[in-house]
């Protein structure tokens, strides 16, 4: 069976978890807790030598990257496409799964940040164990960016433009939407799969580009895929203080 | 009708020459000097993916008038747009392979390499043309574009950045070596295909970027493969399209590095 390792549904862990809940494709959840490091744990190492969330099993294979894993999901079982049929489709799927990733995503993640900086610390920790588990991470650049984060040591700098490219992508997700519902084109695919895990937030934020008034097809398409049944079920995967995440989606009454 | 804009074919614009050649295509080509700003306004009426594209500067293909961009993602159109010869695996596992090395290199690699070309071959040639190239670049809409021209063309980069993208060359050399372990001819499933030819387009100049990481005890099977790329039919071609003469050598500002984790 398909086992998928993930951290809450959101940003990257998110995006396998929605594509086999839209695939209709039974998996194994196995729930790994970030916060806690679980996924730089000896254990969790041994099954996945980079450490990182997510990852998937099938058929004797360890998968990672969350991108390749849902063109996986949607190649290796059967249920409704999750990818357009023709190149060109495919092509601007991939596209935007990239901008998603590449882009928006980072921008999205260095601004949360700096509005919830607690996330990463347990309380009373000293700053030797927080050093010692961030030295635990496999890979440089996230030992970096983990040590940025949880010491705030993104500069000003840094940190206004991160919040300019949230408000570019959300004018070109904006734009995107004006020519067709659907980023790939007339279906629901990949794309809109992986904009929604990475920019789902970003209208709760203070200050938003991303409202009613702003992006109003951003709004009516991020609604459309919060009340997909698949999407409620990935949802509810999650934990504790994040299982509310997708109420203000909800459609006003 | 087959067209495509493109520089030197060297990384991002060769991806897609050795895929037109490897699918025997008719194709016009539209060559355009990056170095003299030619790729602006080369493009009619570029679409929003195109005007957006993390490349900074990349080839754009336009089949009957859909525009494409974006090297990785244009080998694997052509790859499903024209079916022979297949240049990436039929099944699910193969093709995820072929994606993992699709991702790394474009958001690991290409970066990297751009830096290290950048350094050693743009700089000296371009730095002197700051001044005459300072209101072309004012006009390029994307702010992370007109600082990446900008930044390159003061010269400076900083050892750090130069010292992570030696160590991310070193690992794209691990990456391919390892691949080609116990004697295998090719990167993914020992078949030739995209991930060889993106790999191809990044590695090819690491023998002049870092020669101290391309000696035969750790980068022998490497060598090896990239003189099987060379004599290939659709990779010599797509050489030839060049108009210095050394390709290897044709470096314009890339792709950002990633900014978090």
């Amino acid at each position: 069976m398909l086992k998928i390792y993930h951290w809450e549904p959101n940003a990257n862990s998110g995006k396998p978890l929605l594509a086999a809940t839209e695939k209709g494709v039974p998996f194994e959840s196995v729930y790994i807790d970030m916060r806690k490091f679980e996924h730089h744990t000896p254990q969790y190492l041994a099954i996945n030598p980079l450490g990182v969330i997510p990852a998937a099993m099938h058929d004797g294979m360890n998968l990672y990257e969350s991108t390749a894993i849902m063109e996986y999901i949607d190649a290796a079982f059967d249920g409704p496409a999750l990818r357009p049929r023709e190149a060109l489709g495919r092509w601007r799927m991939r596209w935007w799964m990239k901008f998603a990733d590449e882009y928006y995503a980072p921008a999205v993640s260095m601004t949360a940040w700096s509005r919830n900086r607690s996330m990463g610390q347990h309380a009373g920790e000293s700053r030797a164990e927080i050093e010692k588990r961030i030295a635990a991470i496999p890979q440089k650049e996230r030992q970096v960016s983990w040590s940025k984060a949880i010491f705030g040591t993104f500069t000003d700098e840094e940190m206004a433009d991160s919040e300019r490219r949230v408000r570019h992508a959300a004018r070109v997700v904006e734009a995107a939407l004006s020519r067709g519902p659907w980023l790939a084109g007339d279906s629901y695919s990949l794309a809109d799969m992986t904009m929604f895990c990475q920019s789902y937030g970003v209208p709760l934020r203070e200050d938003s580009p991303v409202n009613d008034r702003n992006t109003p097809r951003t709004m009516e398409w991020l609604r459309t895929i919060a009340e997909r049944p698949a999407t409620q079920a990935a949802w509810a995967l999650g934990r504790a203080w994040k299982t509310e995440r997708l109420a203000h989606l909800r459609r006003p009454q | 009708m087959l067209e495509i804009y493109h520089w030197e074919p060297n990384g991002a614009s060769l991806v897609p020459l050795i895929v037109l050649h490897e699918k025997g295509q008719v194709f016009a080509s539209h060559y355009v000097d990056w170095l003299r700003l030619e790729q602006l306004g080369a493009v009619p009426q570029p679409v929003l993916e195109v005007q957006e594209n993390l490349e900074i500067e990349g080839p754009v293909l336009i089949d009957d008038g859909e525009q494409v961009c974006e090297s990785f993602f244009m080998a694997e159109y052509l790859d499903e747009r024209f079916a022979a010869p297949p240049l990436k695996p039929r099944t699910p596992q193969g093709a995820w392979r072929v994606q993992v090395w699709g991702r790394f290199l474009g958001e690991r690699i290409a970066p990297a390499i751009a830096t290290l070309g950048v350094h050693r071959f743009f700089v000296p040639a371009m730095r002197s043309r700051a001044s005459e190239l300072a209101s072309a670049i004012e006009r390029m809409a994307k702010p992370e574009r007109r600082e990446a021209w900008r930044a390159a063309l003061t010269g400076e980069i900083s050892a750090e950045i130069l010292a992570e993208s030696r160590r991310r060359a070193g690992s794209l050399i691990e990456r391919i070596e390892s691949a080609l372990e116990g004697g295998r001819s090719w990167l993914v499933e020992d078949t030739y295909g995209l991930a060889d030819i993106a790999a191809f387009s990044l590695a090819m100049s690491l023998p002049k970027l870092a020669p101290q990481l391309c000696g035969a005890e750790r980068a022998g099977a490497m060598l090896r493969w990239i003189d099987r790329m060379r004599a290939r039919p659709a990779v010599r071609a797509a050489l030839a399209s060049t108009r210095t003469g050394r390709p290897d050598e044709a470096f314009a500002p890339g792709p950002e590095h990633a900014r978090w984790g």
